[in-house]
């Protein structure tokens, strides 16, 4: 019972989540300000430190204001939902040895349904706003996560094929040098569809603020937008999560095994994000779909085929 | 040159006479002439109407219809007057817009500010001015500027009805089975500026594009007419603060005609200089907005890290980094401190040292080209008809540049030469204010040059030099001055009546105007994601297209 409270509230629950949000929003504005040739929160704390806890507790004493003509449920809900869906996938993930909340024989397939779910519930959000830049953010994000959804999931496929087992646990404890040279393509392939689902440059479309004005975002405030917020980091902790849990090789480090491993390989894929988002503007919706469909999938399909070709080559034996 | 003096000869006029180097200038004895006038210019090449500016004489009864036809190609240029009698009902003439599209709108702002009628005219719809306006013409000289003032109230609840009026209209001839809508695309929106496009869009599929412009209306053409002749520079220098010298330049080359002054060489070559700075301080922002509406902020960090060290020159010279007030008729208006060059040369070595990790990341940018390098596409014959002019008419391949076509100021003695690009597209645009950033490094550097060697000579002086005395009452007259201003040409008409202290009429054609009016143009069939880049790539400055 205690042991299931633990996990729930603080590691790797809610607690966990808020402490990795905040720290990833702060790190976020430092990182970027030093690309951008700014100096970024510099005043509240060491280095602007208190800063993110500022914003989102002003967030959360602000007014939420529902407009007219909304549909209340769905507008006030789906950010409730957004959130615990984007929290669950955490409770699959392997963290440490022997540390997981869930040890599911599934696993993968949770992860992938729990973070394809995602953007549908932003698409309501979107649907529910009576808003037309906010409708058109929806469709948006709707069209967005169609395509590259089919990519991610064959990435993410990969290597639940060449290691015969869908249980990430499993998947971690075979894992090797050698596998993650095998699983590189499917690494990239998993890298920019997470690119597309998370809506970072170049495929940041659904909420271009230039164009449709933050599309669903647009009537938020208050608390709801605070919560999408955080949905949003918690969000990229999922996918960042599975990135490393499936393809490199999650806590498993160089002298000893430790969360401290883990966590350096999730700031890494972090990093390489936000320098693609400091130096590539927006593609278009026309232009992603026609990435989508005539790369992306192809090369993921031939992918799975050089997967299921270095198995049957040097992983039938394991 | 005598093509045009022979050919508008064959015409009824009052006057035909050679003005400046490039300008002909002349008066029609009867408006009905003025189409026949007009298709025959067109014939010749003069293919450009720069604007229509019409000057209320309310003692004469006259409203004098002023058209600047221009030949961007041969630069071969026209003023063309016709008079009107002033009263409101018998005030019209007709449309030039068949001919040149670009009076499509310099006509309804005609209409607009002096209820000029024009016939023929296929929208001709009140532009500009707020709908408190509506039925009155403010630049008519018996209009009450006080008395409309004062009912300030009541003047804001005609501004909200009718716009509530018009959400509520605006899509009543919709299908309501489609998936046609509106959309209110700003005066607020993260990239709008204060402007509002009515986009008529399907989807993502965009119709058509029709721009309500005017929210920053500061009606400066009136504003200066309140005024001193030294103290409209603040008024003329607010046409866009990002680049607020040459406007000055401009404005002071037209007081010095009238007035009859020749300024010194030294401060020539200050207008220069500042200018060079200012346009500088102005393509750094529109390099920055280019991709600010692809959704890519860095550049606009970056450049504005760098424009602080220009601002830093300008600071030091004027006191003030924005609106600086620096021009006046009669020179510049303070002396130089040489060690103001020491701030000049630290912007210049911060520039060389940055310029070339701009260029490796983004304007070789591959994602940007993807997205800008086929769409916004502006031929050269378009450019012509609608009178662009700037980097939107190099952008296409037209070779128009006012500092080589009509050197004012010392740009006559420097070596410049024109930076074109052929594509004509968004990207072509982007690529010319790149280039001409670099030009204009290149010019000030040289012009930086010319002072030291010619202070160092004694040849300047540069705390005496910078002023020639500029009479306070100007006899009558008019004159035309134009300048190479960041976003393209600007033309100032300035009339003064006999022993004038303020302007009695001062034009402002700002190329913002014209570039704005191409909107529709280049949105219609394209997505909603096009809008904010081709906005961005037209270099729109809401200052000088509202005025």
């Amino acid at each position: 019972m205690s042991e299931s409270l633990f996990q729930s509230f603080i590691f790797p629950g809610l607690l966990y989540v808020l402490v990795w949000t905040v720290g990833l929003f702060w790190f976020f504005r430092k990182f970027m300000a030093a690309l951008h040739k700014r100096v970024g929160p510099s005043f509240n704390g060491k280095g602007g430190s208190y800063q993110t806890l500022f914003d989102l507790s002003k967030l959360l004493t602000k007014e939420s204001i529902t407009p007219d003509g909304v549909n209340p449920y769905l507008f006030s809900i789906m950010p409730l939902l957004a959130v615990i869906f984007a929290m669950l996938p955490s409770a699959f993930i392997p963290w440490m040895d022997g540390m997981v909340v869930v040890d599911s024989n599934y696993g993968l397939l949770a992860l992938v349904v729990l973070i394809g779910i995602e953007p549908f519930l932003l698409f309501l959000t979107g649907f529910g706003s009576n808003n037309k830049y906010s409708f058109l953010g929806g469709v948006r994000i709707l069209t967005q996560a169609i395509s590259m959804e089919t990519s991610f999931l064959l990435a993410a496929l990969s290597p639940a094929l060449l290691f015969s087992t869908m249980n990430l646990t499993a998947i971690v404890e075979q894992s090797s040098w050698f596998s993650f040279l095998v699983l590189i393509p499917g690494f990239i392939i998993y890298f920019i569809a997470l690119l597309g689902l998370l809506e970072q440059p170049p495929f940041n479309i659904p909420d271009a603020e230039q164009e449709i004005v933050y599309g669903f975002y647009t009537e938020y405030s208050g608390t709801n937008y605070f919560l999408l917020q955080l949905a949003m980091f918690a969000e990229f902790m999922a996918v960042f999560a599975g990135a490393v849990t499936l393809f490199l090789g999650a806590y498993k480090g160089i002298f000893f095994d430790s969360y401290f491993f883990f966590f350096m390989k999730m700031m890494g894929i972090a990093i390489v994000m936000m320098t693609m988002r400091a130096a590539t503007p927006r593609i278009t919706l026309s232009q992603m779909l026609n990435f989508s469909w005539k790369y992306m999938v192809p090369i993921a399909l031939v992918n799975i085929a050089w997967v299921l070709l270095a198995k049957s080559l040097w992983f039938m034996g394991a | 040159m005598d093509y045009v003096k022979k050919l508008i000869s064959e015409f009824d006029c009052e006057y035909v006479e050679k003005y400046k180097k490039t300008w002909t200038k002349a008066k029609l004895n009867s408006k009905d002439d003025l189409l026949d006038v007009a298709k025959a210019l067109k014939k010749e090449g003069l293919r450009s109407l720069s604007t229509v500016s019409p000057t209320d004489f309310v003692d004469a009864g006259i409203m004098e219809m002023n058209y600047f036809f221009e030949d961007l190609d041969t630069k071969r240029n026209l003023w063309l007057k016709v008079n009107l009698p002033r009263e409101i009902e018998k005030c019209e003439i007709e449309s030039l817009s068949i001919e040149f599209p670009s009076a499509l709108w310099h006509e309804r702002e005609a209409y607009s500010m002096f209820g000029v009628n024009f016939l023929n005219h296929p929208d001709l719809r009140d532009i500009i001015k707020s709908e408190d306006f509506h039925g009155v013409y403010p630049f008519r000289k018996d209009f009450d500027w006080l008395a409309h003032e004062k009912n300030v109230v009541q003047n804001m609840q005609t501004i909200v009805d009718s716009f509530k009026k018009e959400q509520e209209e605006n899509e009543v001839d919709l299908d309501p089975d489609s998936s046609e809508t509106i959309l209110n695309w700003g005066p607020t929106h993260p990239a709008s500026g204060p402007i509002r496009l009515r986009v008529h869009c399907d989807g993502e599929d965009v119709i058509s594009v029709d721009p309500d412009i005017g929210y920053v209306w500061r009606a400066l053409e009136h504003l200066v007419t309140q005024k001193d002749f030294i103290g409209s520079i603040v008024a003329v220098e607010r046409l866009c603060f990002m680049d607020n010298i040459n406007s000055m330049t401009g404005y002071a080359m037209a007081v010095e005609e009238i007035a009859g002054v020749e300024i010194t060489p030294f401060a020539s070559w200050m207008r220069v200089l500042l200018g060079e700075t200012a346009r500088i301080s102005s393509h750094f922002m529109g390099l920055g907005m280019f991709f600010n509406n692809m959704g890519l902020h860095t550049l606009a960090m970056w450049n504005m890290d760098t424009r602080e060290f220009f601002l830093d020159f300008l600071e030091s010279y004027s006191g003030a980094r924005i609106a600086t007030a620096a021009i006046e008729p009669g020179g510049v208006r303070y002396g130089l401190d040489m060690a103001m060059f020491d701030e000049l040369q630290k912007a210049l070595d911060k520039f060389d040292s940055t310029v070339g990790e701009v260029e490796a990341v983004f304007v070789n940018n591959p994602t940007m080209k993807l997205r800008a390098d086929k769409v916004g596409v502006l031929s050269a014959d378009e450019v012509h008809k609608f009178g662009l002019s700037g980097i939107v008419a190099r952008g296409s391949g037209v070779k128009t540049d006012i500092r080589i076509d009509e050197p004012y100021a010392a740009y006559g003695e420097l070596d410049i030469e024109y930076i074109t690009q052929e594509g004509g597209s968004a990207k072509d645009r982007f690529m010319m204010l790149f280039r001409d950033l670099k030009q204009s490094v290149d010019i000030i550097k040289k012009a930086k040059a010319h002072i030291e060697k010619a202070v160092a000579s004694g040849e300047m002086n540069p705390t005496k030099d910078h002023m020639v005395k500029v009479p306070k009452k100007l006899p009558k007259g008019e004159a035309v001055s134009r300048v190479e201003w960041a976003r393209g040409e600007v033309l100032m008409h300035l009339v003064t009546e006999e022993k004038a202290k303020t302007p009695y009429r001062l034009k402002l054609r700002a190329p913002s105007f014209n570039h704005t009016m191409m909107l529709n143009h280049l949105l219609a069939g394209q997505t909603l994601s096009d809008i904010p880049l081709i906005f961005g790539s037209l270099y729109i400055c809401q200052g000088d297209l509202d005025r």
